[in-house]
């Protein structure tokens, strides 16, 4: 593959992928600065290593776990370990110039972001990656069986803080 | 709404979330990222080796330490010198921190290893900063960070401590190389 097609090949993959992961390791990280920078940086080791990368089965899995690694590094560097969600900051991200869609829902991302950092990664990785149960395992470094559970208890939660009415619909 | 409802919100918050960054930024920033695996020891002032607990795909070197071990079984981690004196480890599993401590010494590194989230008390921090960056380099390899020790760059008193991250719910797997004040309670000598 000569190197203008493999620059075609990454640009679509960059094109199709780059909303996905960010907002996948946007909801692992809780900080919108923070993650861009990361899948920015994750994107560009992508095609720094192209030719292996997109022979990965998953290409936007290795993004997405490139930049959680890098993640751990930046938190050793600064030997700081609790990143605390600007729930603010994440509201007020505006749609795409030009996109139907309105800004994000305040709510599910509070709700997202209050779930346990593994129940948010494995979130991000089944329902918004779409990864399977065994690549998003992989990925995480836990088995198919451990995603199945967070991602039931990650459903339990949110559906018991955006569905408060449920909850009290349970019998005690 | 209903759980299915729950999903497809959640699904949909993904469409509003929208990199700016161009394709032609992230390609620069690739070139760059190229030029710094040709410069050993700018990788920074920490070397992170991450995914051990992950499905192990790579094979056993030849020169593996373990080599007790059949030649068909993965192994844990394989450390490597090279003709110039560097030293090639790679780590895949939180497994034998004392084996690759020792082998770690054995090749000539002051070095303390820890799989267990703490690290060993009886390390200080070596005073300096940016000193770590021209001891260590990492390189990929078969999409696996491979941590390169330069043990003639390493300043006199000076040792390795090599710790996993802490083991919490929600944080990836990975190793940190520091700079410590080598003694005999923390590297040995």
């Amino acid at each position: 593959m000569g190197v203008g097609t493999q620059r075609l090949d990454f640009a679509e993959f960059y094109r199709r992928s780059k909303d996905e992961c960010l907002f996948t390791v946007l909801l692992s990280v809780g900080d919108r600065d923070t993650a861009q920078e990361l899948v920015d940086e994750a994107f560009a080791r992508a095609w720094a290593s192209w030719r292996t990368v997109r022979r990965h089965p998953a290409p936007a899995a290795w993004v997405v776990r490139t930049s959680l690694n890098a993640n751990i590094s930046r938190w050793r560097r600064r030997r700081r370990e609790v990143l605390v969600p600007d729930l603010g900051a994440v509201a007020d991200l505006p749609a795409a110039e030009g996109a139907s869609d309105g800004p994000v829902d305040a709510r599910i991302m509070a709700a997202l972001l209050r779930l346990p950092a593994r129940q948010r990664q494995v979130v991000a990785l089944r329902l918004v990656l779409d990864l399977d149960t065994g690549r998003a395992g992989e990925v995480l470094g836990i088995t198919p069986s451990a995603v199945k559970a967070h991602l039931a208890r990650a459903i339990a939660s949110l559906r018991d803080d955006l569905m408060p009415e449920r909850q009290q619909e349970r019998p005690s | 709404m209903n759980d299915e409802e729950l999903i497809i919100a959640v699904r949909e918050q993904r469409t509003k979330v929208h990199s700016a960054t161009s394709v032609e930024q992230i390609i620069s920033r690739g070139r760059a990222v190229r030029a710094r695996r040709r410069i050993p020891g700018v990788a920074g002032a920490l070397a992170v080796v991450a995914g051990a607990a992950v499905a192990v795909t790579a094979l056993v070197s030849a020169s593996h330490p373990a080599s007790h071990q059949p030649s068909a079984q993965l192994a844990a981690w394989t450390v490597v010198k090279q003709a110039d004196g560097n030293i090639y480890v790679t780590i895949r599993q939180f497994r034998d921190p004392a084996g690759l401590q020792t082998r770690l010494r054995a090749d000539g590194v002051p070095a303390s290893v820890t799989f267990t989230g703490q690290r060993n008390p009886a390390c200080q921090p070596y005073p300096g900063t940016g000193l770590i960056g021209k001891v260590i380099s990492v390189r990929q390899e078969d999409q696996r960070p491979v941590t390169i020790i330069n043990p003639s760059a390493l300043p006199s008193g000076a040792g390795l401590q090599f710790a996993s991250s802490v083991q919490r719910q929600g944080a990836v797997p990975g190793v940190g190389v520091d700079l410590v004040q080598a003694s005999p309670q923390c590297t040995g000598s």
